[in-house]
């Protein structure tokens, strides 16, 4: 095994052609992982971004934001429930946001929340007229102080600050007050006027068991709400469960292709060194210690591979600015692909093993004689 | 493989077998092919003492390299019975084989001698690496060799920047490593000029008796010969007797 | 006669052939996994291109294969049908254009509907007019006579919504039957249902009693002889700033989200494609390196260099052909039906395509190799230094 790590060292151009085509794969690994979180994320932060353990749902809505109906009875049954430490309000509208400088097609796409409870990095609930803007808003030109109008009614709204990572489908949000955000839908969406009190959905803190509380809560409404957990919410979000489960079959195949990459490069190698290994095995080599040696430097070429595929990939996240494309590389996305592709280079170096154990001690006697 | 050999403890090897680095009795060796077969050795009968210095003389596809692949532990012989420092191979399988040839044997071969990315001192590391693991007393014993050869300003260099005696010198100090019973010398002067051959012969001899290790060193090169106690022939797989003894070179 | 044995080529062609093709027989442990690894990408290169191009369809397809040639929109909507509406004085804007021959509203909205037992959200598209909204593809049943009657989306049949088949709008209960399916003519990626405008009032009134009046999304546009779409968008968009007009592709195509998602597919497809010519030039490279002994002495004996090269690169083709062929045959068995909710299906614009791409790319990455073997100096076959690194 010091043989094949000394070869490594002393011999590193020898490796360069796998390492480099493995670099590229594992870019692709993480590319792929990275659009599917950076997609999902785009959907969803905002749900993720919520301090609560449970969403309410009206269950006519089907978990759908946009949908869901709580008016304030049912509210206030929920507040009741035994468990549940502080209940919220939630109402979402989406509309174009005219933005001071900017042409007048040219509209932003915003999510619109009123709150009660604050989401991470939401430092308070906003005066009426005001809101909290999500950071990839200032890719459409939006700055603290302004006043951008909202929808058609043109409803204005003040810029207080910037928040990280709250989207929804695809939009930033605007963090407001309920009143603020029943006021815009009034004015912008008469159709889908709202009674007093009634919120879309609720945030719910709970004290003890999260699943319990959330049993309690639909009993306690007689099955008129449906409580999930933020993940599960974030799950129901249209789209969510397709996107992660496609990407995973795209991802599962790169990782595949990798192993053969591996297996092939590495069976060239082995062709290359059978009159060494011979050497070896007649002084004395197993095989097995050869071929761990294969293994080893099969890890090792995969795993600067990953390495320097990591490292773009954390740079192309830092670069692109964060709206132009759904691209978002996490330490876990890191992580699981370079598992996946250490796993893959094991595997694929078996495939030189058989050709190990071919290799007979006798080739190394009398090679010309 | 082994058909007729007494393969039990029960029976003890003879006195003289156990005294010898190599006892080779009735040595056959058949290969099949298709429907022909093919004797590479023909009974061959070959009794090498310790610190002795055998030539094997003989044109190509006469069988040295089977009778050396056998007597070094890389080949199992078809029929017959082989016993190397007192240790009877014929029946041991693959893996008794390998373990073997890490500490009885020694190797010098032709050609793809020393691992080209390993310096002059890890190549005659490599058997300790690849058996005992001594650590610290091999790296001792490879110091040791290595100044025995006039190699230890070498010892740093890659094969690449020695010249060919001194690659051939690491290629003996390797085998000696991890001190054998018994060296095999495939053509160790074929590449070189008289003068650099005789050089290494001289050496080859002076190791090997000083250290009391056999060697049976194969050769076309009649010049070699004179650096051994005795020239054995071979043709078409048969050993036609001892010839006597060459003079040899103090 | 000794022509016709070798398949009408000249002795020469066929010769060379099989050489290349003997010495991939003895290997074919190296060669095998090459082949695999090409058509494994050539095979994840078109699914997911069968994948993006079925995303996209079951996205707008609704929108590119209606009947009306121009939509539209309310610039608040942002070219999203649902987030689009028009207020009556802009409805009055839109007809004071020249060059109109018909308009029709367009109704759209998202509902929660049992179909089959379970309930689900569908899309609703009421039209006034079936020549400005309606489905194009309908390949079962009939548009709708009456009230109540519904065109579905053809994908959609596997969730309940099969012709002669009965949903419920919930909350409220209204029945809607299904009286036709069309092809390729969903919204969202989900069942989508066309209806009339009256059909649509009554599926908004059901569920939300305390709806106002209903004012339409979008309004859909046939232009006059004469004039073409481009004209009319251009008109229309000129009215009002609160306008924002488009022919029906660019209503899909500019659709948000559509093109972020062109947009990833292709750097994917990039990477992957790169990926190909990569393996396979370095590939030969190696290979040649190995060889070059043997390579060395063919050209010492007289083999001309040509020769070597034409011999590789025939490898290099069959190896691209082998790869390229059980990928597409891949991809084509597996991409027929569904994954999810989307109709993915088997390409042949895209596979010609990267067929052809790939095979060029393939090419020329193994002129490296090519090169190296031109270089061979037939003199070092007697010193044995050879190709040398």
């Amino acid at each position: 095994m010091r043989i094949a790590w000394r070869e490594l060292r002393r011999r590193p151009g020898r490796f360069g052609v796998a390492t480099a085509i493995l670099t590229l794969i594992a870019l692709l690994l993480m590319f792929l992982g990275g659009l599917l979180d950076g997609l999902i994320a785009q959907s969803t932060n905002a749900i993720d971004a919520q301090r609560g353990d449970l969403i309410v749902f009206s269950s006519a809505s089907r978990e759908s934001f946009l949908r869901s109906r709580i008016d304030a009875t049912t509210a206030d049954t929920v507040r009741s429930v035994d468990g549940v430490a502080e209940v919220g309000g939630i109402g979402v509208v989406q509309l174009g946001a005219r933005v001071p400088g900017n042409g007048p097609r040219d509209l932003a796409a915003v999510a619109l929340f009123g709150f009660e409870i604050a989401p991470r990095g939401v430092p308070g609930i906003p005066d009426r007229g005001e809101a909290y803007a999500d950071s990839t808003l200032k890719q459409e030109g939006i700055r603290t102080g302004q006043t951008i109008l909202l929808g058609p009614a043109r409803t204005p709204v003040r810029i207080l600050g910037f928040v990280d990572d709250t989207n929804y489908s695809g939009q930033g949000a605007l963090w407001a007050s309920l009143d603020t955000w029943i006021d815009v839908l009034r004015s912008n969406r008469p159709q889908e006027n709202l009674a007093d009190g009634t919120v879309q959905s609720l945030v719910v803190r709970v004290e003890g068991s999260v699943a319990d509380v959330a049993e309690r809560i639909d009993l306690a409404t007689n099955g008129e709400t449906t409580s999930l957990t933020v993940s599960q919410a974030v799950d129901a979000v249209p789209g969510v469960k397709e996107q992660r489960s496609t990407f995973a079959t795209i991802i599962g195949v790169t990782g595949f292709i990798a192993l053969i990459v591996v297996a092939l490069f590495f069976t060239l190698l082995t062709v290359e060194r059978t009159s060494l290994y011979g050497v070896l095995k007649a002084v004395g080599a197993r095989s097995r210690t050869l071929f761990a040696g294969v293994v080893l430097q099969a890890l090792v070429v995969t795993a600067i591979a990953a390495v320097i595929a990591g490292g773009a990939g954390l740079l192309l996240d830092a670069v692109i600015p964060s709206g132009a494309l759904p691209y978002q590389l996490g330490a876990s996305r890191i992580i699981t692909s370079i598992v996946l592709l250490l796993v893959a280079a094991v595997i694929g170096s078996a495939f030189s093993l058989r050709r190990v154990l071919k290799i007979d001690p006798a080739s190394a006697i009398g090679s010309s004689s | 493989m082994s058909t007729d050999r007494p393969t039990d403890a029960s029976t003890t090897p003879s006195d003289r077998a156990m005294g010898l680095a190599l006892h080779m009795e009735a040595a056959r060796k058949v290969y099949q092919m298709a429907d022909t077969e093919i004797v590479a050795l023909d009974h061959a009968d070959l009794d090498v003492a310790p610190g002795e210095v055998v030539a094997l003389v003989g044109p190509s596809g006469s069988g040295k390299t089977t009778l050396c692949s056998i007597a070094g532990g890389i080949l199992s012989a078809t029929s017959g019975r082989v016993v190397v420092g007192g240790v009877d191979i014929s029946n041991f399988s693959q893996k008794q084989l390998t373990a073997f040839r890490q500490s009885m044997v020694g190797f010098v071969f032709q050609s793809v001698n020393l691992v080209p990315f390993l310096t002059a001192r890890e190549n005659l590391l490599v058997v300790d690496e690849l058996g005992r693991r001594t650590g610290a007393a091999a790296r001792k014993r490879a110091d040791e060799i290595l100044a025995d050869l006039g190699l230890t300003d070498r010892a740093g260099n890659l094969p690449a920047q020695l010249s060919g005696g001194q690659r051939q010198r690491v290629a003996i100090g390797r085998a000696l490593m991890n001190d054998p019973k018994l060296v095999l010398f495939d053509e160790p002067t074929s590449a070189l000029d008289t003068r650099l051959g005789e050089q290494v012969m001289g050496l080859i001899r002076s190791e090997m008796k000083s250290r009391n290790i056999a060697a049976i060193v194969v050769t076309h090169d009649e010049r070699v010969t004179r650096f051994c106690d005795r020239t054995v022939h071979m043709i078409d797989g048969r050993l036609d007797g001892a010839t006597p003894p060459a003079m040899a070179q103090a | 006669m000794f022509r016709a044995r070798n398949h009408g080529l000249p002795a020469s062609v066929t010769q060379r052939v099989f050489l290349a093709l003997r010495e991939m027989r003895r290997s074919k442990v190296r060669f095998g996994l090459l082949m695999v690894a090409v058509a494994m990408l050539v095979f994840l290169i078109l699914f997911q291109q069968s994948l993006a191009n079925a995303l996209l369809r079951a996205f707008t397809g609704a929108i590119s294969n209606q009947t009306a040639p121009v939509l539209v929109y309310s610039v608040d909507g942002q070219r999203v049908l649902q987030g689009s509406i028009i207020t009556p004085d802009l409805e009055a804007q839109i007809a004071s254009v020249e060059g109109i021959a018909a308009s029709g509203r367009l109704s759209v909205g998202t509902f929660s509907v049992t179909a089959d037992n379970e309930l689900l959200d569908a899309t609703i598209i009421g039209y006034e007019r079936a020549d400005l909204g309606a489905p194009q593809n309908l390949d079962e049943g009939r548009l709708p006579d009456k009230d109540g009657e519904v065109v579905a989306s053809l994908e959609s049949r596997a969730d309940g919504f099969d012709l002669g088949e009965t949903v419920r709008v919930e909350p409220g209960g209204l029945e809607l039957t299904i009286v036709g399916l069309a092809r390729e003519s969903q919204l969202n990626v989900g069942p989508t249902l066309f209806a009339s405008a009256a059909t649509f009032g009554e599926a908004v009134k059901a569920r939300n009693p305390d709806a106002g009046a209903l004012l339409p999304n979008v309004i859909a546009l046939q232009p006059a002889a004469g004039v073409s779409d481009a004209e009319l968008v251009e008109r229309v968009n000129a009215v009002n700033l609160d306008l924002d007009a488009l022919t029906r592709d660019d209503a899909a195509s500019k659709t948000p989200g559509v093109q972020q998602v062109r947009q990833s597919f292709n750097i994917v497809f990039v990477l992957y494609g790169l990926v190909v010519p990569l393996v396979t030039g370095l590939f030969f490279l190696i290979l040649t390196f190995q060889k070059a002994n043997a390579l060395t002495l063919l050209r010492a004996i007289g083999a001309p260099s040509r020769r070597l090269v034409i011999s590789l690169l025939i490898q290099v083709l069959v190896v691209l052909a082998g790869g390229l062929i059980i990928g597409i045959a891949g991809s084509a068995g597996v991409t027929s039906g569904r994954i999810g909710d989307l109709d993915v299906r088997f390409e042949w614009g895209p596979a010609v395509f990267w067929l052809v791409v790939l095979t060029v790319l393939g090419v020329l990455s193994s002129l490296v190799a090519a090169r190296r073997v031109l270089r061979i100096d037939p003199m070092a076959a007697t010193t044995g230094a050879g190709v040398g690194r």
